[in-house]
This record gives structure tokens, sequence and C-alpha cells, in this order.
């Protein structure tokens, strides 16, 4: 199952893509603004503590050589002491400002990116999700935004805080003393070499954490949505290896980084240390040769921790910038996915519709596979109901699925009121026809948002009368909470056919013009379909529909029937003209009747 | 999915309290030291490279202070490490200066290696202690029973398994190392500045509370923040898995403004909560900062004056000016170590509300457990016997009341009757997927509860209404009912469910790659396989839930004779609304309001004329009367 791990031809690594996160921070200018000013004081100020230290021990020297005046020296290391307090109550509040704003820009940045990641999600078209899996999409909406969240927070931070302190330290010690600092400067390319380095190795072993991350969710998806499946053939412990075994490819790849960065840090610190070793002994030589007195020395020695700190911290950073870039690259290449159905940029918004419907020459093909329909061609007046009939795979799922154009059609036309349905917007086409998936899905939230799903602004009065239509009204008033009854994330409290029943409750609630049965009352029982069959004839009343019929009854009242083989049509007419003219009408006509009918009078008429 | 037929209101009984839970922070430390002993031998390891790699480290700070003592401004007193080069010139002190700082480079290096090992060691052994975790809680995934599921969204349970464990992760490696380290150097300096002057280092030391007091509080205050905003992100989850599940239905309801403003708000709620964490965590470095600048000052004024006065701290020796420059270090070196382990203890602090909630799942105790003497249930006849069963989801709202019937070896069993009269729960029961709250049900002559839940389910094949497909390729799917069948076995199969020729036209046949949920498939082709992988288990006894319904008529044919042979010799229950099915079972059990009101064959029931009647009449009678017209 790890084979669709990744999305198709996993794209390149995506230099850019880190960069292009940064610049999501133009949205929150304010708390960015705030953030690295306050990073600028608090990091500049961080050079004045040497000063501060050396004043302080002058002071102590200072009172110590004027032993004469106990009070005036009492009063210098006093003021001393003072000035270090209020610059520490300074520094503290610039360091909380940073610290705070930071963390707020970057939730706000992560924000905006899970929007967007949501966004995409409810827009994609439908061929996008036939290739992707929800964990997935799930990894990149929370573990991906949150890696690159950290690293905004704090590894954006922090590079900026090494670098100007970088810089402002290696500036005081080129004043201080340049020649020393000469010996310092060597190591500043060494560092960015092992930096380079690093990153360049570690980045795609991180993309492979988050791979693996990906498939150990994707087990876990599909343990979650598969529960019953697993339970009922006691899978539990082949489920367990199978996770086992992600999981610890997820460790060891995990263990393969850690042992990366377990040599980085040491050669980061390393290098810092033997800058600040040989500095030891240069520094000593001037000191031995008389060309440097201990003070100064000392002085330079301090400065020298703020370049090799920053240092060490950029090694950190690199670690976290490596994670983000990769997190970064997985999740614009979800943002950037094309939906192929988008509305034209010249797309007209489709008027109310009578309901007149035509299938042209239509091919069409999911992805690059074989075609599923090929050449079918259609009409079907206002209000009439078509029903769809064919084995199982002939493409009945797939002409539904055109109309309201999940899909666009790979050759010829899908005309609504002659309207090619790739011209007008999704929206407006949409929200004209009414549709009863095979699957029924119910969002969690009570009986009543659900029926109000399509139209959220209906009255109450509105959601009954549908529900009523629908066969809801009774089990719903059944509940204690009647309407204001809530279904689990799955609608999980109600039955297959009540659930059926609410998504026809919905379906009638946006009274379209045009509407689709997907084959919807296959899981009830018996009065249960009774009841639905009812529901779903007062539906269609009026309206134009698309029947995926399994129903002898539907089919003898249909308008025209479509009998499909292999993505064609292999007849059509009605009923009466079908059972005259079609072979294969017969066939399915009769094995309904085996099935279905007791009599074998009726067997016999049917027979051809 | 989950509990269909009379689970309405769903069960209430199934604890929802782990957000209730006693936040016992020393507990949960302790449940993680149990998943990290296996590899208690890394751990020690660790702790010895983070010791020696340390007090290297530490040992740095003397040897450099020697090079002035004894090089650079010779001094016999304070010299130790080499006393001859304080006489000797300058060339001798300048080759002296040098094997010191090559014993210094030793020394860094030394100490780097080490804590690049102990930095992997320690990862080392968190990888393996949070595999473990990830293992245990997707376990318990499985053991809970089907009725945690009606109370608890999916997304919530997958936040524990990823983000949760994604937080425990980043405390267990670096954090931890950074802050076992940290307290080796504040007790190596602590030690220092006592020896030298115990009553100095007290009031040196006096800001520690202080610190500890700001880091307790404010991290006190993260924590609770924390757990709010995991809270939050569960929601978060929920939303995303949900509306990744119903997008069909929301784009084809143009629901896509309302879902997104929905995820909006839940998104906001993770934000806010998220920003009031970081107020707290954003406070604490710069207040022990700034404490730290106080203890500087401390020592300064207390240790000059003292100086200066020549009046010892509390009978000690006087203070020297040498001695208060010490200190200024020893503090500043004591400062840092400080400020790392509060910042991180805020990453220890939301590892430990994350594994409080891992744990919380972990501790829920499952309904349906193997009893401790649960046998191994032999191979099966298949004789099942309810007798006098009664269920509830709900305390005091029966589903099922005094059930009673016997289905012999290989009968064939048809339940119907209205939605929510039970006919699902009674099903449910034969594999143990709910308890009885009275009566029993017993499969030749073993009650389900005493025997173990695998044993008794290896021997049950169900093929639900809903035919859930992994995404993986055909053939595995199939093998799905038996994973040890040999590929000959899985297409015989799959030729007995009449599946064979649709999937040898698929693009790569038995290997093409299914879609999630079984994507790319109709509904009937998902059925048809679903179909194989039963009949590939080869079950004695054969739960049909409603199975043959959504298939096309003319496949349904195929079907029904694929059934009729895997219902051979098999005992099978079946949830039907096809009449054949029904007049060719050996029994049929009306169902209503959760009791059997009417049994009996086909022909028995419509002689009765009763509700079994009434049904026909109502719904098969209509059916077969315009096909008959």
């Amino acid at each position: 199952m790890t084979r669709r791990g990744g999305p198709p031809g996993s794209p390149p690594a995506n230099p850019g893509a880190l960069g292009r996160a940064i610049r999501y921070l133009g949205g929150h200018k304010r708390s960015a603004t705030i953030t690295y000013s306050a990073l600028l004081v608090a990091t500049l100020a961080q050079l004045a503590v040497p000063i501060l230290v050396q004043n302080m021990i002058d002071a102590v020297t200072q009172a110590g050589t004027s032993l004469g005046d106990r009070a005036v020296a009492e009063g210098l290391i006093l003021n001393a002491a003072a000035l270090i307090l209020l610059f520490a109550a300074l520094r503290g509040v610039f360091s909380f400002l940073q610290a705070f704003f930071s963390e707020t820009t970057s939730q706000g940045l992560a924000f905006d990116l899970r929007n967007a990641i949501f966004t995409k999600i409810q827009r994609l078209s439908f061929s996008y999700y036939d290739q992707n899996q929800t964990g997935q999409l799930m990894i990149r909406a929370t573990d991906d935004v949150e890696r690159l969240r950290g690293f905004i927070a704090q590894g954006l931070l922090m590079a900026a805080q090494s670098l100007l302190l970088l810089i402002g330290a290696m500036t005081v010690l080129a004043f201080t003393n340049f020649q020393l600092t000469l010996v310092v400067l060597p190591l500043l390319p060494v560092a960015l070499v092992v930096f380079m380095f690093f990153g360049r190795i570690s980045q795609p072993l991180f993309k492979v954490v988050q791979q693996r991350l990906s498939t150990l969710n994707t087990i876990l998806q599909e343990n979650m949505a598969g529960l019953k499946v697993v339970k009922s053939f006691a899978r539990e412990t082949y489920e367990e290896r199978r996770f086992d075994a992600a999981a610890t490819a997820l460790m060891e790849q995990q263990i393969k980084v850690n042992r990366t960065f377990a040599f980085l840090f040491p050669i980061v610190f390393l290098v810092a240390q033997i800058g600040q070793a040989s500095i030891l002994y240069f520094g000593g030589r001037q000191i031995l040769g008389g060309t440097l007195d201990l003070g100064a020395y000392q002085k330079f020695s301090l400065y020298l921790v703020y370049v090799f700190f920053p240092l060490g911290q950029l090694g950190f950073v690199i670690s976290m910038m490596a994670q983000a870039s990769v997190s970064a690259g997985r999740i614009f290449e979800l943002l950037d996915a094309k939906s192929e159905i988008t509305d034209q940029p010249d797309a007209r918004t489709l008027p109310p519709i009578t309901g007149r419907v035509e299938f042209r020459d239509v091919t069409f093909r999911y992805l690059n596979g074989d075609p599923v329909l090929q050449g079918v061609s259609f009409v079907v007046e206002p209000g009439q109901t078509v029903a769809l009939l064919g084995a199982t795979g002939s493409g009945k799922t797939s002409i539904i699925n055109l109309l309201p154009r999940f899909y666009d059609v790979s050759q010829g036309a899908v005309l609504i009121d002659g309207q090619d349905v790739r011209e007008v917007m999704i929206d407006s086409l949409r929200s004209q026809i009414g549709l009863v998936l095979q699957e029924t899905n119910l969002f969690s939230g009570t009986i009543r948002d659900n029926i109000a799903f399509g139209r959220p602004d209906a009255s109450d009065a509105e959601v009954i009368a549908a529900a009523k239509a629908a066969a809801v009204h009774d089990f719903a008033e059944g509940f204690p909470d009647g309407y204001n009854t809530r279904v689990g994330e799955r609608g999980v409290t109600l039955s297959g056919g009540q659930k059926q029943r609410v998504a026809i409750a919905r379906a009638l609630l946006l009274n379209p013009r045009l509407l689709i049965l997907d084959d919807s009352t296959s899981s009830v029982d018996v009065q249960t379909e009774v009841n639905i069959q009812q529901a779903l004839d007062r539906l269609m009343h009026g309206r134009t529909s698309f029947v995926i019929a399994q129903r002898i009854s539907t089919v003898q009242s249909a308008d025209m029937i479509l009998v499909l083989d292999q993505g064609r049509i292999a007849a059509s007419g009605t009923h009466a003209e079908l059972l005259e003219s079609s072979p294969i009408y017969c066939e399915i006509y009769s094995s309904q009747l085996v099935d279905d009918a007791a009599s074998s009078k009726a067997q016999e008429e049917a027979r051809p | 999915m989950m509990m269909g037929g009379g689970g309405h209101g769903g069960p209430g009984r199934m604890l929802n309290t782990e957000t209730e839970k006693p936040k016992n922070a020393a507990a949960t430390l302790l449940r993680f030291w149990s998943y990290f002993r296996p590899w208690w031998y890394a751990l020690a390891l660790t702790g010895l490279l983070i010791t020696v790699a340390t007090s290297m480290q530490v040992a740095t700070a003397p040897f450099i202070g020697q090079a002035v003592d004894c090089y650079l401004l010779p001094h016999a007193t304070a010299c130790w490490y080499d006393p001859v080069a304080v006489v000797g010139n300058q060339d001798a002190r300048l080759a002296g200066l040098g094997k010191l700082v090559l014993v210094l480079v030793g020394l860094f290096m030394g100490g780097s290696i080490l804590q690049g090992m102990a930095f992997f060691s320690m990862n080392w052994a968190g990888q393996h202690a949070l595999r473990r975790i990830r293992e245990d809680t997707f376990a318990q995934i499985h053991r809970l029973s089907m009725s945690y599921y009606a109370q608890n969204e999916a997304g919530n349970v997958m936040s524990r398994i990823t983000s949760d464990t994604d937080t425990i992760q980043q405390a267990l490696g670096f954090a931890l190392l950074s802050v076992v380290s940290g307290i080796l150097q504040l007790l190596i300096t602590g030690g220092l500045m006592l020896t030298t002057n115990w009553p100095y280092a007290l009031v040196s030391l006096s800001v520690v509370p202080f610190m500890a007091f700001a880091t307790v509080y404010f991290s006190g205050q993260a924590r609770r923040a924390f757990r709010k905003s995991r809270q939050e992100m569960g929601s978060v989850n929920a939303g995303l898995q949900e509306s990744i599940a119903g997008v069909r239905e929301v784009q084809a309801f143009n629901r896509e403004d309302e879902s997104i403003e929905q995820f909006r708000r839940a998104n906001a709620a993770n934000r806010d909560a998220n920003v009031r964490a970081a107020s707290f965590t954003s406070a604490l470095n710069p207040v022990l900062e700034a404490l730290g600048y106080v203890a500087i000052a401390l020592v300064v004024v207390i240790g000059a004056i003292s100086a200066l006065r020549g009046a010892p701290l509390l009978g000690t020796a006087v203070i020297s000016l040498g001695t208060v420059f010490a200190f200024i270090q020893y503090v500043q070196r004591f400062n840092q170590p400080i400020q790392q382990i509060a910042v991180l203890w805020t990453n220890l602090q939301s590892a430990v509300a994350g594994g409080e909630r891992i744990f919380g799942l972990l501790d829920l105790t499952p309904e349906i457990v193997d009893a401790p003497n649960a046998q191994v249930l032999p191979p099966i006849k298949g004789r099942v016997v309810f007798d006098n069963v009664s269920a509830e989801y709900k305390v005091g709202e029966p589903v099922l009341r005094g059930v009673s019937f016997t289905a012999e070896p290989g009968q064939t069993v048809a339940i119907v009757g209205p939605t929510g009269a039970g006919k699902t729960t009674i099903i449910n029961l034969i594999p143990r997927f709910y308890n009885v709250t009275g009566g029993s049900v017993k499969i030749d002559g073993h009650d389900v509860r005493g025997v173990s839940q695998a044993s008794l389910r290896q021997q049950i094949g169900i093929v639900l209404q809903d035919s859930f497909l992994f995404s993986d390729t055909v053939l595995s799917n199939i093998r799905y009912g038996r994973i040890e069948a040999s590929d000959d076995e899985v297409i015989a199969a799959a030729k007995l469910a009449s599946a064979h020729s649709f999937i040898e036209r698929l693009p790569q046949g038995y290997q093409t790659v299914l879609g999630e949920r079984g994507a790319g498939l109709s509904q009937g082709q998902r059925q048809l396989i679903a179909i194989a992988r039963a009949a590939l288990a080869s079950p004695r006894i054969l739960i049909l839930d409603e199975a043959t319904s959504s298939v096309d008529t003319r496949t349904e044919r195929l079907i029904q004779a694929a059934f009729d042979q895997l219902l051979t010799g098999r005992t099978s229950f079946v949830i039907a609304h096809r009449l054949s099915t029904i007049r060719n079972a050996d029994q049929v059990l009306m169902v209503k309001d959760g009791q059997i009101i009417e049994r009996g064959t086909h022909d028995e029931l419509l002689t009765l004329r009763g509700a079994y009647h009434a049904l026909y009449m109502s719904q098969f009678r209509r059916e077969e009367e315009p096909a008959a017209a």
C-alpha cells in the first residue's frame, strides 16, 4: 500500500517554496514589523552586555583603588548595578515583544496556509481525489504547516538574530583588534560550507521522513474508515503488523536524520571552539610580544562569544530550515495543484433552466485510462425521466458525473438548455441540480443542518416540508431532540435507510429542475424502500430526472431508457419499444424478473 | 459503516472522559519511562556520554584561566598547570601556551564528539519509544469497541497518533538532552560556587527560587493553554477529515463557502489558543534573563561592598575582588543553562500534555475484551443459538428484547423487518461487535463471550452494506479474506463471485491498484470484490447485510448463483429485501421493535396473514404485479 505514499511522479524539491512561504509574512506586516524591530533592538542591546559587565568590573576595580572614599566607591558600584538593572528591564520588554509577536505572526501565517489548503481541498476536482488519499492531504494541512510555522516562528527569527549578532560582533572585533579578527574570519566560510553541505544532504532525508509519515497516516486513516471490515475479518494483527512496518520505516528514517545531525552539531561547535582556542594562542602571542594588553584581550574574547554562539545557533536553524523547505514544497504542491474543473474566464451565469439535456457525441476517460464512455449522444426534454441501465462498470455513473461537471468530457459536449456546461459558472450549474448519491455522506451537525445543507438559509417550515416529503419527519420527531439531534461524523447514529432519506430531503429542499438519483434505495429494508420510493416519486415529479434504476417500476414509467454496454449506448427507447427491439434490454429485464417476481407467468411473458 | 439498524442515539455508556482526567504529570512521566525501559542501556549510555561531555566542556574554563596564570601574566601561586613555565622565557611560554591550546582543542573535540554521540543515542532510544507508543495507540484503535466510534470523531483519534506523537518526538530528543546537560552544568557550577564561599554563593543564587517560580508559573499557564490548543487542533483535524470525505457532497451542493467558513472558525480558535499559550511562553525567557542580570547586580553589590568594608559574610573568609570577578563569571555561566532548561521545559510540558491525551486513549477499557479464561473456539459446525437475548445501546432503551432462535448448521436465516427494528443488532451480536445485556449468544454451544474474539471472527464471514476496500491491488483486497491464500485461490474466489471477468478488463488486471476506499470501481464492482473476499475466507457462518442489493440486475443473477454455492453447507444470516432470498431461506425471522414477532418459512408466514403478509402485500406484490403486467 506504500506505492501510493507519494503523489504520482513526486515532483523535484522546491527550492523557492520556503521563500514563497516567507512572503506570506507580507499578510502580517504589522506584527512582523514589531517582531523584527524588537529583535533589532534586543539583539543590538545584547552587544552592550560586555560593556555593562566591563563597566561593573571597572567600577569594582576603581572602588578597590579609591579606598580613601568608601561612599564614592560604593556609589560607583550601585550606579553600575542600577544601570544593568535598567538595561535588564528594557531588554526584557523587547525580548518579550520579539517572541510574542513572532509567535503571533507565525500562527497567523499557519492560519492563512491552512485556510488556503482547506479552500483548495474544497475546490479540487473529483479527479484529484481519485488519485490522492485523505491521509496525504491531512498531513499537509497539519504536520507540514506546523513544521513550516515552527521555522517561521523560531528558525527564521534565530537566523536573523544570529546574523545580526554575528555581523555586530565582527564589527566590534574588527575595531578592537583587526589582526586577531583576521584569525577568526576564515572560520566563517568554513562554517558556511558545513551548513550548506548539511542543508543539502538533510533535505532529501527529511523529504523521505514526510513521505513515510504520510504512509503511516494513510494506513491509520484507512483503518479508521474500514474499522468494521478489519474487525470482521479479525485482521487486527495483520493491520498492526502493517502499521508496525510503516512505523519502523519512519523510525529508521528519523534515526538516519538524527545520525546526520549527530555529526553536524559537534562539527559546528568544534569550529567555534577551535576558533576560541586559536584566539587564545594568537592573542597570547600578541600579549607575550607586548602588542596587546590583557584587558583588551579579555574584552575581545567576550565579543568572541557573540561570534561563536550564533554559529552554533545557525547549525540548529539549518536543520529546521531543511525540514521547513520540504514541508513548504509539499504545501505549495497542493496549493498549486490545478483543479481541472474551473470556471472559464468568460463563463456566464446559467439562467434558471427548463431542464433540457443533451449529450453530443460524448467520449470520456478517467485520467489516461481507456474510454469509459464512447460516442454517447442523446437528448432529454424538460420534465422527462431517464432510466440508465447496464452492467456494473458500463458507464452509468460516468454519465451522471458529467452533468454537474464533476469531470470534463474528453470529447464531445454536454449541453443543458443548449449551453455547454463548460461555458457556464459551476456554481450556477450545480445549484440547479439535485443529487442523491449512492453513498450518502452526512456531516456532523444536526439533522436540520444536514437537510438544509444545500440551502442553509431555508426556514424551519421549508425544512420540515422537505423532511415530510422524504419520510424523514417521522423518525426525526421520534428522537428526543427532534430535528436538533446531532448525527456523528459520518452520520453514524442513523441507519442506512435513514441517511438516504435525509439525503433525499436535502435534494428536495433545493427544488432543482434537474435531478440525479444514483441507485439510492439499495441498502434499506422493504418497508423503508416503499417510503423512499414514494418520496422519490414526489421528488421526480415535474423535473428532468436521471435515475440509475434497479427497479422495474422505475424503468417502466421512464420516458426514456438508456441501456449502456461497455461505455456505449446499446439501446434506447421506452420500455415497450425496447422490449420489442433490444435483446440486451430483454435480458436485463428478464433477469430482474427472475430475481424479483414470483409469477412464472410474468417470466414467460418477459422472455422473448 | 458503524452501527446501523437500531443504533438510534448511539451508545451512551461509552466514556468520553479523557479530557477530564486528573492531570497528573508524574504519572504521565512514569508512563513515558515504561516506554523507555527496554532501551535503558541507550539511556544509560546517553547519561554517561553527556556527563563526560559536559565535564570536559566545564573543564575547559579552568584551563583557559591557566593560560593567563601560567603563560600570559605568570603568577606563581595561581598556576598549577605548568608552574615551571612561570619562570621560563618568552619562547618557552609561547611553546607552553601552544601545548595548552592543543590540550584545550582535545577537550573541545572530545566533548563535542561525545555530545554528538549522546544526541544520537538519546534520539535512538526516543525514536524506539515513540514507535512503541504509536503502535500501542494503533492497536488500541482496534481494541476499542464499535461503540466508541459512535461517540468519538475519527479525526480526534487521528490527531493523537499524529500531532501528539510529533510533540513528544520533538521533546524526547534534543530538548530532554539539553535539559539533562543543563542540569549537569548547573550542578557543577553551583558546586564550585558553594565550595569557594558558601554564604556569598547563597546570596548569588538567591534569584534561583524566583526563576523556578517563574518557570513553574509560566509553563503551567502555557501547559493549560497548550492543552486547549491541542483540543482545538483536534477539531481542525476532524473538520479536515470530514470535508475531505464529503467533498463530493460539498461540491454538489455548492457548500464550499460555508464549509470553508466553518473550517476558518475552528482554525481561528486553534490559532487564538496558540497565541494565548505564546503570551506565557514568550514571557518566560525575558523574565529569566532579567532575573539573571539581577543576580549579577547582587553579586557585584554585595561582593564588592563586603570586600570594600572588609566584612566577611557569616564569618567566612573576606571576599577578595578576585572572588567577585570569579562570581560574575559563575553567575553568567549559571544563567545560561537555566534559561535553556526553562524554555525547553515548555516543550517538555506540551509533550506531557500530548502524552496525557495518548495515555488517556490507551487507558480506555474496551467494552468488548476477551475473557481472562477465553478459549480458542475450535472449528465450528455453525449451530447458532440466541437464548432470550436482549441488547441496549443506552441504559434503559433496549433495542432487542427476549430474542430466541436456533439456526442449525447449514441453514439460511433471512431477517426481515422495518428500519430500526433490530436486524442489524442481531447480526452484530454474532461476531460479538457488541455485548448482549441479557441472555446469551452461543455458537456450537460456546457462549461468544467465552471464546477469543479472533477465533470467533475468523470463522464468520461478513459482507457489509458498505463495501470498504483498501487502496491496494485488487489481488490484495481479495486476499484480505485469507492472507495465506495462493493467487489461484484468490482467482477462484473472484470467479465464484463473478468478479473475475471485470477484474481481467482492468488496466493491470488483478494488480490494478485501487484508489482510496476502492475509488475507480463502481459500487457494484466493489461489492463483487467484497463478496470474493468473503468467499475466500470460506467461513462456517456467513453474514450478508443487504449485500446483493446494489449490484446491477445482470450481475446480480450471477451473484445469486455464487451465493447459492457460497451458502451451501454454511449457516447464513441474510438481511435481504430480495424475495428470492427470503423464499429460499430455511427460516424467516420477522423482527419488529426489537422482538421476533413471526417466524417460519416464507410460505408458512404468508398463511399466517400477519405482519409478514402485510409487508409482502405492500412491497413484493407491488413489485410482482407490474412485472407481470
